[in-house]
């Protein structure tokens, strides 16, 4: 995707090329246009100044004839013939300046021509002073009296000197307006380029600032967001410590409490004394090894049997003894009584009873029994 | 430098357990099964702490800790056992040998609060 300032920036940026382009070429074309101007003056002051020397010469011819008249100096004549050739070249000359223009090349065939017949006129006065005698050279100066044909000859060349002058002044004119549009065109192209500069310069500042508002708003936002992900980070952390901490804590309670009924129960198996578990009914829910080692009944025997199926009371009112120690959620200690092994036996021993509570209710009660191993062994 | 603790158990389970939960508050923890492990890593990095068990597979722990004293006189010991004694014993029988006694139904921040205020 093109970026938005190239897209607003390049058009600009062609206008202003383009507008150099446009200021460029007019003032290459300025430039040619004042050199052929240039050019042009300079044979139109070629013109005139040719004009000007064909003057002189007719006007040279004529007063070295008019010496040549009176003194008859041959010098004089060959001065009014060389100055008639110069005027003739003068002549030659202008016609090839004024070739290409149709206007000024009539005139200059008018001068040629009037040039030409004083030229013959003049020729003519000097044969005739050579041969005819002084009354045919005054005959043909009286004809020629007043100079009108030199007045001619100079008012032809005055017209096309005027007709060059103006235009030249036109040509001047003409330059001086293209100056000033040469003028105008280079300012109005470096002020258009100027403010289209000015304006693509407004453009990108305009997308610098944008860029920097931008960047400094994700800046913000990434550093809100780096500021959050910390905080989420530390949240999952400690909450993973917390975990982690709970694990351990259920992990250790329950190895303790498996260690801690692991011992309990070593202890009481490693009792020596007969130990029953009652329930609240005495009825014997739990037994040691010295039961079975005893009695010889097994756990899977007893469990669920009532205790006097083992332990007897010694009378009528140590067995009830035993039931009111319970009822009244009390101890009783070395109660009499008689333990009946597998066979039928019998052997003397003490009860003792302790009610078992849990929490607050008693539950049941444990029973140890110890054998009065004083006593005969057992009886049928 | 993290502080140096030397757990003396013989069952795997509450050293591997104990040792996380140290390990987890920057301790640097140490571990053995009998007297001579105890004394091997006294001997080479005397603990800041010793933690031991009172009933060890094949050794009686107040004498590993005894042994123990005779090098590392002034290092507390937690006695942590599964034995309940009671406070009279502790305090008549238990509190010349040992800094602290702990039962082993006693919490892990319990056990890690002892520590922290022995170590420190």
């Amino acid at each position: 995707m093109r970026d938005k300032v190239v897209t607003r920036v390049l058009p600009v940026f062609l206008l202003i090329a383009a507008i150099i382009v446009c200021v460029a070429v007019a003032a290459v074309h300025n430039i040619n246009r004042s050199v052929t101007g240039s050019d042009w003056v300079n044979h139109t002051h070629s013109v005139i100044l040719e004009a000007e020397a064909l003057k002189s010469d007719v006007y040279l011819a004529d007063g070295a004839l008019h010496t040549f008249v009176l003194t008859g100096n041959p010098r004089d004549e060959s001065a009014c013939a060389s100055a008639l050739a110069d005027a003739d070249e003068d002549l030659e000359i202008t016609k090839a300046l004024t070739r290409n223009e149709p206007a000024q090349a009539q005139q200059v065939a008018d001068i040629g021509g009037m040039v030409g017949a004083r030229s013959a006129f003049l020729n003519g006065i000097m044969s005739s002073r050579s041969t005819g005698g002084p009354d045919a050279v005054r005959k043909a100066l009286s004809d020629d009296a007043g100079g009108a044909a030199l007045h001619r000859i100079k008012g032809a060349i005055e017209r096309l000197k005027n007709s060059e002058l103006e235009l030249l002044t036109e040509r001047d004119k003409a330059s001086y307006l293209q100056a000033q549009t040469m003028r105008y065109t280079v300012w109005i192209g470096v002020v258009l380029d100027v403010l289209l500069l000015a304006a693509s310069g407004w453009l990108i500042q305009d997308d610098i600032n944008a860029r920097r508002r931008l960047a400094g708003a994700l800046q913000d936002a990434n550093e809100k967001l780096e500021a959050k992900v910390k905080e989420r980070t530390a949240e999952l952390e400690a909450s993973n410590a917390r975990l982690t901490a709970e694990n351990l804590e259920r992990l250790w309670t329950n190895q303790a409490l498996e260690h801690q009924l692991r011992y309990n129960n070593l202890i009481v198996e490693s009792v020596s004394d007969l130990v029953f578990v009652l329930t609240k009914a005495l009825n014997i829910s739990r037994l040691n090894p010295a039961v079975t080692e005893e009695t010889g009944f097994s756990a899977t025997e007893l469990v669920g049997q009532p205790l006097s199926r083992v332990v007897r009371a010694a009378s009528r009112t140590s067995e009830d003894a035993l039931a009111e120690a319970l009822g009244a959620s009390r101890q009783l200690r070395d109660c009499p009584g008689l333990l009946e092994d597998k066979r039928g036996g019998t052997r003397p021993a003490y009860a003792s009873i302790v009610p078992l509570r849990d929490r607050d209710k008693v539950v049941g009660a444990v029973v140890t029994v110890r054998v009065d191993r004083q006593a005969p062994g057992p009886q049928k | 430098m993290s502080k140096h603790i030397l757990l003396i158990d013989d069952e795997p389970m509450i050293r591997e357990i104990l040792a996380a939960a140290l390990t987890s508050k920057g301790y640097r923890i140490s571990q053995a099964t009998s007297s001579s492990e105890a004394m091997a890593v006294a001997q080479q990095d005397p603990p800041h702490l010793i933690v031991s068990d009172l009933q060890l597979e094949d050794e009686d722990g107040l004498a590993i800790i005894a042994q123990l004293k005779t090098k590392l006189p002034d290092v507390p010991v937690i006695l942590l056992t599964g034995v309940l004694f009671e406070p009279k014993v502790v305090r008549e029988n238990l509190s010349s040998k040992i800094s602290c006694y702990l039962p082993k139904t006693s919490t892990l921040a319990q056990i890690v609060d002892a520590v922290s205020r022995l170590v420190n």
